[in-house]
C-alpha cells in the first residue's frame, strides 16, 4: 500500500469561467448582483432586497449565500425567487 | 517535538537564574550540583511557563530597569479575558463578563484591552556563542516582544507558533528581562479568543552554528507492504557541516530501535527507514513512536530533537471512501474552539487531552479545530489518545467578517500562518487533513479564486501528504476550467467549482441537501460535512452509509464552547413570537453535544442512539407553559433532559422521547404499560410520546423480536439533600495526579437527594475549600449565561452540578476538598499529589 501524495501546481493562469444559467439556488447574491441584467430582475422583483443585503452582519456572505439559501430566515419568498429563476433562465447562459 | 538532554560537554553546560534563584542546566551522564530550585538541562524543549509577572492595562513597560515587583505573578498559560473584571458590578459585569463588551455574543460577552508580561531570567556558564530562542505558541493577540529592552520579535495572527531569537539582546553574564505586550483590541474574533499568553512558552538553547532547523525534521509513512513500513524523512540542517552525521532512528513505546539511518550531514538530508512488524497508528490504536533526530561529531550530540511520530497510511478516494492502513473509517467528527470552558482559552495539557477522551467516550473519532490552528497541546493529545484532527488555517482571507479580525493582516502574514501550521504539526499522525480557511467571505471571486490556489499550493509545497480542504458554506461558486500547470493533478481542462476548484478535499457546512446531487456531475470529487446541524445526525449518517465518496460529519459543534453566545438557544417564547435572539446574559453557545463541564446533553444521547454507543436513551422536554412554545436555534435541541422530576406538572402531559437503534419500545409508568412503537426508517430511531405526569419511575423497554435489548429507568428524585464530590480520574492529570505545575485535577460537584440520586435541576450557591499544594484555577457550572465568577470558591451549581478544577503547585501532599451549601450536608474528599 502506498501513500497518496498531492503535488503543487507550477503556477497559477486564472481559471476560464464557463457560462451558466443563473438562478437563485446556486449563484451566489454576489454573482446575481455583479451582473447589470440579473441585478435589474432582482431589484424588480424582490424591491426589499436592498435594504436587506446592505445589512452588516449579511454583508460578507453575499458571495457564498443565495436567496434561496435565505429563505429558511424569512427573508424571502420561494415563489417570488421561482418568478426570478424564470427570468434569469431567459437571459440565458452567462459566464 | 521534545528536546532532550544534549549531551554537550561541561563547557557548553548552561545556567539560568530565575530571579534569585539559582536554576542550572544538568548534563546528562553528570550529576547536577545542590540547586535551591529546580535543575534544567540545555537543548530544545525546556518549559518557560512559570515565574511570570502580569500587568493588565496600558503603559510603555519594555524597559530593563523598570520595577515589575508590583505586579502580579502569573504561571502560564494565562488568559486574562477569563479573570473577573476588576471592580466588576452586577447586573452588567458578571465575573469576566461585560454587557457592554465590544465583542458582544461573538466573544461571549468577554473583554480584552492590554496587558504586558515580564520574566526575569539569568544565563550563566553558557558558552558564548549559544543561540537562546524562544517558541510561543500562540499569543492572543498582537504582541511585541522585547529583551532587554531591545525588541526581538512581534505576531499578529493570535494562533500560530512563532520563535524569536533572544542571541542579539542577551545579557550573558547578568540579569535578563523579557517584556510582552499583547493587544486584544476591538471587533477581531466571532468566538471568544481569550486573551495574552494563553499557550506554552518553549525555551530552546541551540548550537551556534550547525544545527537542526525550527521543524526541521518531515516524516511520513510512504509505503507499507509485507509486513513492513517504509518511513521517508528529510531533514534540514543550518549552516551545514558535512563533516557531521544526521542520526534518525525510530524508538518503539518501550525505547527499543525499531529503525535507523545515518547519513553525512547536508542542507537537506534524505533518509529511509524501514520499520519491520510496524506497529501502526490509528483511532482505535494510537501507537506511537519517537522520533529522534541527532546531529553528531564524532560520538558527541551537537544537537538533538524528539518528537512524537506515527506510522500510519490515509487514503481518501471516491470508490472506496477514507481508509486508514486499508481499513475502511467513516469521519465521526465535531468541531471545536479552542478554549478549555471554564479556563477560559488556557491551553493546558490535561484540558485538552480530558476533552478528547469525553469525545472519544461518546464515539468521536475526529475533530476539526475551527477555526484556526491548534494549540501543540490539543495536537498531542489528539496523537496520543487517537483522534483525528483538521487543523485549519483561516477564518478570513482577503475579506472581511469583522472590522479588525485577520482580513486586516492577512495579505502581509498569511504565510507565516501557513508555514507555523504545517511545519509545526506535519508528523503528527492525528491530522489527516489542512484547511485553508472556513465560510470564506467572497471566496468565489476572481481574486478569492487566486488566493485559494495559492494557499493550496503553499501548503502541498511544505506538506504533499495531506490532502488540502477548506470548508465551504452557501453556493460552491461559477463553474470554471483551470489549465494545466494550475490545476490539480488530472484536473488540467475538466470543469469544476470557483470554490472547489484547488481542494483535494472539499468540505461542506450545512450542504446535506446538495451532497449527492452535486456528486453525479462530479463523480471524482471526495467530500465530507465540516459543520453539520446536530439534527441531521441521523441524516448524515445514513448517507455515510449508502454514498462511501461522503467521508462523514462533523457536526457544530462536539463541546460547548464560551462566545457565539446562544446560537443553540432553547428559548420558550409566547405563541405569536416566530423568533428568539440570544443576548446578554447568554455567554455559553450552548450548541454542544457535551456542556461546558464534560456532561452529555441531549443531541450527545441521540448521538450514541445513531453511532451505536447506545442501543437506548430516554429523555423528557423540559415543561412548556400553557401559551407558549419552545423556540429552538438551528444549532439547537429541544430542551430535553433525563429526568423525571416535574414537581408541578402533576397530570400534565410531558413529551418523553425515546432514541432507540431497536426494533420497539415500550413506556411504562410505575409499572403500567402506557404505549409501544414499532420504529420504521422514517423515524430515524426516534419516537415521541405524551405522558400525563405522575412521579414515579418511568421507564423505557426497547425490543429487538421478542427479546429485549436495553432498558432505561427515569425515576423521580426528592429534594437536594447533600452534596457530592468525585475526583476525576479518566485525564491524564487525574490519572497519575501529578505534582506537574501543569497538571489539573478535576472534581465533580454534585446536588443529590437523600438517597444519593442526582437532582437534576438543583441550581444551588456553593462553596469551595481548598488546602494543601493545589489551587483552584476553575469553579463554575454548565449554565449558559453569566452567573458570576469562574474563579472564585463560589459558584451556582446548574442542573445539579458544577465543577472545580484545580492545579497542581508543583510539590507532592494532600490536597483537601470541601464543599458547603445551605440547607445541604456537605461533602469533602482528598487528592493525594504525587
Amino acid at each position: 500500500m502506498d501513500a497518496p501524495v498531492y503535488l503543487p501546481s507550477d503556477h497559477f493562469v486564472a481559471p476560464v469561467r464557463t457560462p451558466r444559467i443563473l438562478t437563485t439556488g446556486d449563484t451566489s447574491i454576489a454573482d446575481l448582483l455583479a451582473i447589470p441584467a440579473a441585478r435589474a430582475i432582482v431589484e424588480k422583483d424582490l424591491p426589499g432586497a436592498g435594504m436587506l443585503l446592505g445589512s452588516p452582519m449579511l454583508k460578507p456572505h453575499l458571495g457564498n449565500f443565495s436567496f434561496r439559501s435565505l429563505v429558511q430566515f424569512g427573508a424571502f419568498k420561494g415563489d417570488a425567487l421561482d418568478k426570478v429563476d424564470l427570468e434569469l433562465r431567459a437571459l440565458g447562459p452567462m459566464a | 517535538m521534545r528536546g532532550d538532554t544534549i549531551g554537550i560537554d561541561r563547557r557548553e553546560a548552561l545556567a539560568l537564574t530565575a530571579g534569585a534563584a539559582t536554576l542550572s542546566f544538568g548534563i546528562a551522564g553528570q550529576s547536577a550540583a545542590a540547586l535551591p530550585v529546580a535543575a534544567l538541562h540545555g537543548g530544545r524543549d525546556q518549559a518557560f511557563d512559570d515565574d511570570w509577572r502580569f500587568f493588565h492595562g496600558s503603559g510603555s513597560f519594555e524597559a530593563l530597569g523598570f520595577d515589575d515587583s508590583p505586579w502580579r505573578r502569573v504561571d502560564l498559560p494565562h488568559d486574562w479575558s477569563i479573570e473577573d473584571l476588576p471592580g466588576g458590578q452586577a447586573p452588567d459585569q458578571l465575573g469576566p463578563f461585560d454587557k457592554h463588551s465590544i465583542g458582544g455574543t461573538a466573544t461571549g460577552f468577554s473583554t480584552g484591552g492590554e496587558g504586558w508580561y515580564r520574566k526575569h531570567f539569568r544565563i550563566g556558564h553558557a558558552p558564548d556563542d549559544a543561540r537562546v530562542e524562544l517558541l510561543f505558541d500562540g499569543i492572543y493577540l498582537d504582541s511585541d516582544i522585547w529583551l532587554n529592552g531591545r525588541p526581538v520579535g512581534s505576531s499578529v495572527s493570535g494562533y500560530h507558533p512563532f520563535a524569536v531569537d533572544l542571541t542579539p539582546a542577551l545579557h550573558r553574564d547578568g540579569d535578563n528581562v523579557l517584556a510582552v505586550r499583547v493587544r486584544n483590541l476591538g471587533q477581531n474574533s466571532r468566538w471568544y479568543s481569550g486573551s495574552g499568553l494563553y499557550r506554552q512558552v518553549k525555551l530552546d538553547v541551540l548550537p551556534a552554528a550547525t544545527r537542526l532547523a525550527r521543524w526541521g525534521v518531515a516524516a511520513w509513512t510512504r509505503s507499507l507492504d509485507g509486513g513492513a513500513a517504509t518511513v521517508e524523512v528529510t531533514t534540514s540542517v543550518e549552516a551545514a557541516d558535512p563533516a557531521l552525521t544526521l542520526v534518525t532512528r525510530l524508538r518503539d513505546s518501550r525505547g527499543a530501535i525499531a529503525a535507523e539511518a545515518r547519513s553525512p550531514v547536508a542542507g537537506m538530508v534524505k533518509q529511509v527507514l524501514v520499520v519491520r512488524g510496524p506497529r501502526l497508528w490509528s483511532p482505535d490504536n494510537p501507537s506511537l513512536y519517537s522520533l529522534e533526530t541527532e546531529l553528531m561529531r564524532g560520538t558527541g550530540t551537537i544537537d538533538r530533537m524528539v518528537q512524537d511520530f506515527g506510522i500510519r497510511i490515509v487514503i481518501m478516494e471516491p470508490r472506496l471512501g477514507m481508509a486508514i492502513n486499508g481499513t475502511p473509517t467513516k469521519l465521526r467528527g465535531g468541531c471545536i474552539h479552542h478554549d478549555n470552558g471554564l479556563l477560559g482559552a488556557c491551553a493546558y495539557r490535561d484540558a485538552d487531552e480530558r476533552k478528547l477522551l469525553l469525545l472519544k467516550a461518546r464515539g468521536y473519532n475526529a475533530i476539526r479545530s475551527s477555526h484556526n490552528i491548534p494549540s501543540r497541546s490539543l495536537r498531542e493529545a489528539c496523537d496520543r489518545v487517537g483522534m483525528l484532527l483538521i487543523a485549519e488555517a483561516f477564518d478570513a482571507w482577503h475579506s472581511p467578517k469583522l472590522p479588525q479580525d485577520f482580513s486586516t493582516r492577512f495579505a502581509d502574514h498569511w504565510h507565516e500562518v501557513i508555514e507555523a501550521l504545517v511545519l509545526s504539526a506535519r508528523n503528527s499522525p492525528s491530522v489527516i487533513m489542512w484547511s485553508i480557511g472556513n465560510e470564506i467571505p467572497y471566496r468565489a471571486t476572481d481574486e478569492g479564486v487566486r488566493w485559494e490556489w495559492q494557499l493550496a499550493n503553499a501548503v502541498r509545497r511544505l506538506d504533499p501528504t495531506r490532502p488540502v480542504t477548506a470548508a465551504l458554506n452557501g453556493v460552491l461558486g461559477a463553474p470554471m476550467i483551470a489549465a494545466d500547470g494550475t490545476a490539480r493533478p488530472g484536473m488540467a481542462g475538466k470543469t469544476d467549482n470557483a470554490s472547489t476548484i484547488f481542494l483535494d478535499v472539499p468540505g461542506y457546512n450545512y450542504r446535506l441537501e446538495d451532497i449527492e446531487s452535486e456528486q453525479s456531475s462530479h463523480p471524482e470529487r471526495v467530500v465530507y460535512a465540516s459543520e453539520t446541524f446536530p439534527h441531521d445526525v441521523h441524516d448524515y449518517w445514513t448517507l455515510g452509509e449508502r454514498a462511501p465518496y461522503f467521508l462523514g460529519e462533523f457536526v457544530w459543534t462536539a463541546m460547548d464552547y464560551l462566545g457565539e453566545a446562544g446560537i443553540g438557544a432553547t428559548a420558550r417564547v409566547k405563541g405569536n413570537v416566530p423568533y428568539y435572539v440570544a443576548g446578554w446574559p447568554w455567554v455559553v453557545s450552548w450548541c454542544g453535544d457535551i456542556d461546558l463541564i464534560g456532561q452529555q446533553k441531549a443531541p450527545s444521547l441521540a448521538r450514541d442512539v445513531v453511532w451505536g454507543i447506545s442501543p437506548l436513551e430516554v429523555t423528557v422536554q423540559h415543561p412548556v407553559p400553557d401559551g407558549q412554545h419552545e423556540f429552538i436555534a438551528n444549532w439547537g435541541w429541544s430542551d430535553e433532559t433525563q429526568s423525571w422530576s416535574w414537581a408541578g406538572s402533576e397530570g400534565k402531559p410531558l413529551a418523553v422521547r425515546i432514541y432507540s437503534s431497536a426494533e420497539r419500545v415500550e413506556l411504562r409508568l410505575n409499572g403500567v404499560k402506557l404505549g409501544g412503537h414499532e420504529f420504521t426508517a422514517a423515524d430515524k430511531m426516534k419516537a415521541e410520546f405524551k405522558i400525563a405526569y405522575a412521579p414515579g419511575i418511568l421507564e423505557a423497554v426497547a425490543y429487538r423480536g421478542a427479546s429485549i435489548v436495553a432498558r432505561r429507568r427515569l425515576e423521580t428524585v426528592s429534594a437536594p439533600a447533600r452534596m457530592r464530590l468525585t475526583v476525576e480520574t479518566a485525564h491524564a492529570g487525574g490519572a497519575h495526579a501529578s505534582s506537574d505545575r501543569q497538571a489539573l485535577h478535576y472534581v465533580a460537584v454534585e446536588i443529590v437527594d437523600g438517597a444519593g440520586r442526582a437532582v437534576p435541576d438543583a441550581m444551588q450557591h456553593i462553596t469551595l475549600s481548598v488546602s494543601g499544594p493545589a489551587e483552584l484555577v476553575g469553579f463554575g457550572s454548565a449554565n449558559p449565561q453569566a452567573v458570576g465568577s469562574f474563579q472564585s470558591p463560589q459558584a451556582q451549581s446548574f442542573r445539579g452540578r458544577a465543577l472545580a478544577i484545580l492545579r497542581s503547585q508543583g510539590k507532592p501532599g494532600t490536597v483537601r476538598i470541601g464543599v458547603s451549601s445551605d440547607g445541604l450536608i456537605s461533602a469533602a474528599t482528598i487528592l493525594r499529589i504525587t
